[in-house]
């Protein structure tokens, strides 16, 4: 009976087959940059195409964010021959985060192209090129290559907004810019950092203090919790001399 | 009806304790731990991002693990009751053969729903003894890993009943994989494409399963859950796939 239904089955499974396709056309729209915008540095070809191969973007969004850290993580003037003076000045954290890093934008990029929803990696890029290397445009670039995909991420826009009001020299409005972000857990410990500093630049001690707190209290990377706490100790005395 | 179903279920239950009593489930177990437990070093390196890395790196490999074990088993099982001639002892028995194959497809799926569900919890442990929690889509995720496995499954079992060794079936299997995660890419070309390109894509579209439509741990910035049209789509190819596997397993002198 089976055998003499063979082409009934053939026909049932044809349809089902559709019915699956026609769905999954319906349904499914890409919220990600298509494979035209993925510009893979050389040395990453292989992990971006077994990252679309096997549906893991996100996880090799992550492997690069990682590369990115590393790599911005690597001080360009320690690494060149110094004279002793700037040595110690280097070795003192004079010069963090400062360098040319001519590959940080195209690194920062590829991230986004592979996971634009991926905002801590976005606000952590997009950051240190504005504020610590001063490359704003680069950073605006970055930001909105990043909405385009995540037109949703408000903190995107926020921090968009923030960079231009650096642009117009003017901290305070830059700090009351980026307040939103920092109670948000996609916020890097770098914003939080910028926003301490810059709260502090503007005599805003008291709002610098609870950042640096914040930070000192809930961040996993040692640097920046012995930079909190020294600060916290700075503006109470600054504020017990007052 | 209720007696194919029970029939069905025993096959179920039988191929479920043979698939876990099989080495390589053990081998791939032992594996999945120590995959999961090396996510927790790579997490370390991304300071504070480490919850994500865990949570991403942990789910990758929970699917691959249990891909790599459902793709081994459904390749092999038919072809090995073929040569040791089990299948000739349970269709002796009045064991109709549509049931013995939705038997043995249910089989796996439950292999690979306590296998996904063993390793969620590890990890899930795992990320709680680093003091976080897994994140919300973190059971959406699963469960369209779940989906794409049956999905794949499925295909793995008609792909076996014509394909020559079990290492052939896991080779077009796994070219199917890989190219279900590319279908929102050839929609792309298929929409940048004229001419004979477009016209030779179009169909491509409709013959390859998306797996991207499962793909909750990828999407998870942007929605989170999977939608009803994944549910149905997932049935849709997996129903496919059986009737096809019931009309070649028919054609078949056991």
């Amino acid at each position: 009976m089976l055998r003499r239904s063979g082409p009934y089955l053939v026909a049932a499974a044809l349809l089902a087959w559709c019915a699956g396709g026609a769905l999954s056309g319906a349904s499914y729209v890409s919220r990600f940059p298509p494979p035209s915008e993925i510009h893979v540095p050389a040395q990453g070809a292989a992990g971006d195409m077994f990252a679309l191969a096997f549906g893991a973007r996100r996880l090799f969004a992550d492997l690069w964010f990682i590369r990115l850290m590393q790599y911005y993580g690597t001080s360009e003037f320690c690494a060149k021959q110094l004279t002793e003076e700037d040595y110690e000045r280097c070795e003192e954290g004079m010069y963090f985060g400062k360098g040319k890093y001519l590959e940080f934008f195209s690194r920062a990029r590829h991230v986004m192209e592979l996971d634009p929803g991926f905002a801590s990696a976005g606000l952590y890029a997009a950051t240190s090129l504005a504020f610590n290397m001063e490359r704003p445009e680069e950073a605006e670039e970055l930001l909105r290559y990043a909405i385009k995909y995540s037109p949703r991420e408000w903190k995107y826009l926020t921090l968009l907004a923030a960079i231009g009001y650096s642009k117009a020299q003017d901290p305070a409005a830059v700090a009351s810019a980026i307040t939103p972000l920092l109670g948000d857990p996609d916020c890097p410990v770098m914003v939080k950092q910028l926003a301490a500093f810059l709260n502090k630049k503007v005599g805003n001690y008291p709002a610098a203090a609870a950042i640096y707190a914040d930070i000192a209290a809930t961040s996993r990377d040692a640097a920046y919790v012995a930079n909190a706490r020294r600060e916290l100790k700075k503006i109470s005395k600054r504020i017990s001399h007052r | 009806m209720m007696k194919f179903l029970r029939l069905s279920l025993a096959v179920t239950i039988d191929s479920f304790f043979e698939s876990s009593r099989n080495r390589f489930f053990t081998i791939f177990s032992v594996f999945a731990c120590a995959a999961i437990y090396a996510s927790l070093l790579a997490g370390i390196m991304a300071v504070d991002q480490e919850a994500r890395v865990i949570t991403d790196f942990g789910l990758a490999l929970i699917e691959l693990v249990t891909l790599a074990y459902t793709l081994f088993y459904s390749s092999s099982v038919l072809l090995r009751e073929a040569e040791t001639k089990t299948i000739y002892l349970v269709f002796s028995r009045p064991v109709p053969r549509g049931v013995y194959l939705a038997g043995k497809l249910a089989g796996i799926m439950l292999t690979a729903a306590v296998m996904l569900a063993g390793m969620g919890i590890i990890h899930a442990a795992l990320l709680a003894l680093r003091g976080f929690r897994p994140p919300q889509f973190y059971v959406w995720a699963l469960a369209g890993s779940f989906l794409k496995l049956a999905v794949i499954t499925a295909i793995a079992f008609l792909v076996s009943l014509f394909s020559t060794s079990a290492v052939s079936t896991m080779v077009i299997s796994g070219i199917l994989w890989t190219a279900g995660h590319f279908a929102s890419e050839v929609r792309f070309m298929t929409e940048h494409s004229t001419g004979a390109a477009a016209w030779a894509l179009r169909p491509a579209l409709w013959l390859i399963p998306n797996f991207q439509l499962f793909n909750a741990r990828d999407a998870a910035g942007a929605i989170g859950v999977l939608p009803a049209a994944a549910f149905t789509a997932a049935a849709a190819w997996t129903l496919a796939a059986y009737l096809c596997s019931l009309w070649l397993i028919s054609r078949k002198e056991f």
